[in-house]
């Protein structure tokens, strides 16, 4: 059980600080693999829409 | 700017998914949120970028996206707010899944789009730009802000182009279209408009010191994506409608359910109005792939909008979250949802537990808020009938097998939140008409979607035929499968919700004795409950044909009666019974099969 100051890793890269030219000139590397999980999660749930009907 | 190489993931502090678990998530929390979508949204840009570099320079599209995201470099290094602001949006967000999902079919994304998005960004930091533009439907979509009308041919689904320019002053459309910038935004319903801009309808929401400013989306593609159509064609009326109801319903988040209130100011950006295929109806949703825009149907009170905006912001929080955290694999079983009326998944199961932490937490204060008997009586029924489902629906979802480590402490975050308020006192009348709208939900979800081992069936029904005693308490196996019975009406179900959700109407369409209801549908909502029970009986008795619908309310009268071993055996064993008796044919008592169950 994790203590409430620890901090969970996420599968997010942090981009706040990074231009898209560095990006650019990062190439695809350093983020094809969070592109590729993300990508894999979308092939396989797709975008699950949450809907509801109040009335029913 | 941190150097690229040292690229780290985000961290999700402890505390915050506990407090997400718990239903809440303060302004902090949900900032944290916003900012991964923001490299979220940053990182798929990048993947679509990759993707538009490999296709025709040529291409009209493709020179429109890569025009926008020049421009957008240069609005992120010029103006980071701006920049900020539209990798927020959520219509940027269902861009770019849509546009990730087409790459991967192999079909070509809208890029086009991008070039609408830029200049969006550019206009509010105040860039200068020219760059073509697509024109879709008479129109040039600056998402966020509004759009343009344009008089272009459009040939099929091809987009016409049209050169904007920008000094940052002054926006050019074409060769007339002339515009400054201080007309390019939202229109909240104060100004005159200046043709040929359109703003998008927008609301600026103030009480009680929190204040909340929200786009009414009525047009751009990449949020028309719910069930339901977005409502494109309101007018200006109707749109003062929408932003007083919207005002109302914060007024009431920000007196009632600070705890909400300010977090939905932070993290809900953009409602996107719905048209229902019933006015009856109210249908909201949210999507994963749009952070921060919620959608409904035309909500009939300003409390209803209240509680949806809790219910959908609920999705939105988790959405974010499992974008950082997985808490559940996909595939697996689908079981029961106290609040749909199909199987769903794990994954949608969590979802829906997590939207009525929510709806909880919103009746648990409401009913203490209302002052009018019918609307104490709704909010009391809604605390009643949800409360009791989270912790029910927490054990189904661990039973699937499919939560991961973190969706287990998750569950049990969600599942303490539930019984925190388990002890709350609740009035009779209101739990009695809670409990009767649940097990109607219960058991016409069984009679629809539980399927019944057809030689067992036999086996009983031969039993029964033959004189002989009940073999024993091992029933034949039963297994969820979607549809495997399909029901007639459900306006029995409906008039059960409506007694409490609408009351006034519920007395005006049982008194007009107009409906599409079987006679002892009628004596049951009338609570005439002992004819009823003859009524159903009877009716089932003497049809040839299978009744579900008749079967549902006879368990439903059986239950209004004090308890008996009889009422219990139609909610344990329904679909049984049900299968049994069409073996057995018309002619046959329902209520002597149920007690032969014993």
């Amino acid at each position: 059980m994790p203590t409430p100051s620890q901090d969970m890793k996420t599968v997010i890269p942090d981009l706040r600080n990074v231009t898209l030219d560095q990006l650019e000139e990062l190439g695809s590397t350093p983020l094809a693999h969070a592109v590729a999980l993300y990508r894999e999660r979308l092939t396989k749930n797709g975008v699950p829409l949450s809907s509801f009907n109040a009335r029913i | 700017m941190d150097r690229v190489a040292a690229l780290k993931t985000h961290r999700l502090p402890e505390t915050a998914f506990a407090a997400l678990a718990a239903g809440g998530g303060d302004s902090d929390v949900i900032r944290m949120l916003r900012e991964t979508q923001q490299s979220k949204h940053t990182m798929l840009l990048h993947a679509i970028a990759g993707a538009a570099g490999d296709a025709d320079p040529a291409d009209p599209g493709i020179a429109a996206f890569r025009a926008g995201y020049e421009l957008l470099t240069r609005v992120q290094v010029t103006d980071p707010a701006a920049w900020t602001w539209l990798l927020g949006q959520p219509h940027l967000g269902g861009w770019a899944n849509d546009s990730l999902i087409r790459l991967d079919q192999g079909a070509p994304p809208d890029f086009a789009y991008l070039a609408c998005a830029a200049a969006s960004g550019a206009v509010r930091a105040g860039v200068p730009f020219e760059l073509n533009a697509p024109v879709r439907d008479g129109h040039v979509l600056l998402p966020g802000l509004g759009r343009i009308a344009v008089s272009r041919e459009t040939a099929g689904d091809e987009p016409a182009w049209i050169r904007l320019r920008y000094d940052g002053g002054l926006l050019v459309a074409g060769d007339d279209v002339v515009l400054p910038r201080a007309a390019l935004a939202p229109d909240y319903g104060l100004a005159q408009p200046v043709p040929p801009w359109r703003g998008t309808p927008a609301v600026r929401a103030e009480a009680d010191g929190l204040s909340w400013d929200v786009l009414l989306v009525i047009d751009d593609p990449y949020l028309d994506r719910y069930t339901l159509p977005m409502s494109a064609d309101l007018d200006a009326d109707q749109l003062e409608r929408w932003r007083q109801r919207v005002r109302a319903a914060f007024e009431v988040l920000a007196r009632q359910h600070r705890w909400t209130a300010g977090p939905v100011a932070d993290g809900v950006a953009v409602i996107v109005p719905l048209t229902p295929h019933s006015q009856t109806d109210l249908i909201t949703a949210t999507s994963p792939a749009a952070f921060g825009a919620i959608a409904t149907s035309w909500p009939p009170d300003p409390v209803t909008l209240a509680e949806t905006l809790v219910h959908e912001f609920q999705h939105v929080k988790l959405c974010g979250l499992l974008d950082l955290v997985p808490l559940a694999e996909s595939g697996g079983e689908k079981v029961y949802a106290p609040w749909r009326r199909d199987p769903r998944p794990a994954g949608g199961l969590l979802q829906g537990i997590y939207a009525h932490v929510g709806v909880v937490r919103f009746w648990a204060a409401q009913r203490h808020a209302e002052t009018e008997l019918e609307d104490v009586l709704r909010a009391q029924v809604q605390f009643a009938r949800w409360r009791p489902t989270i912790e029910a629906a927490v054990e189904t979802l661990r039973q699937t097998g499919n939560l991961t480590a973190e969706g287990e402490r998750f569950a049990e975050l969600m599942r303490a939140e539930g019984q925190r308020l388990a002890d709350e006192p609740v009035p009779d009348d209101a739990l009695q008409i809670a409990r009767e709208a649940s097990l109607d939900h219960w058991l016409t979800w069984q009679i629809q979607h539980v399927a019944v081992n057809a030689p067992g069936v036999s086996s009983l029904a031969d039993a029964y035929r033959a004189g002989e005693p009940c073999p024993g308490p091992d029933l034949p196996g039963t297994w969820i499968q979607e549809d495997v019975r399909k029901l007639g009406s459900s306006m029995r179900s409906r008039l059960l919700n409506m007694r409490y959700l609408e009351p006034a109407r519920y007395r005006e369409l049982l008194d007009g004795g107009t409906l599409p209801l079987t006679e002892p549908d009628r004596l049951l909502l009338s609570q005439a409950t002992e004819v009823a029970v003859r009524g159903y009986r009877d009716l089932i008795s003497e049809s040839p044909d299978p009744q579900p619908e008749a079967w549902v309310g006879l368990a439903l009268a059986l239950h209004q009666l004090p308890a008996s071993p009889l009422a219990d055996a139609f909610a344990a064993r329904l679909p049984v019974l049900f299968e049994v008796h069409g073996c057995l044919g018309a002619g046959c008592d329902p209520l002597d099969l149920a007690g032969w169950f014993g």
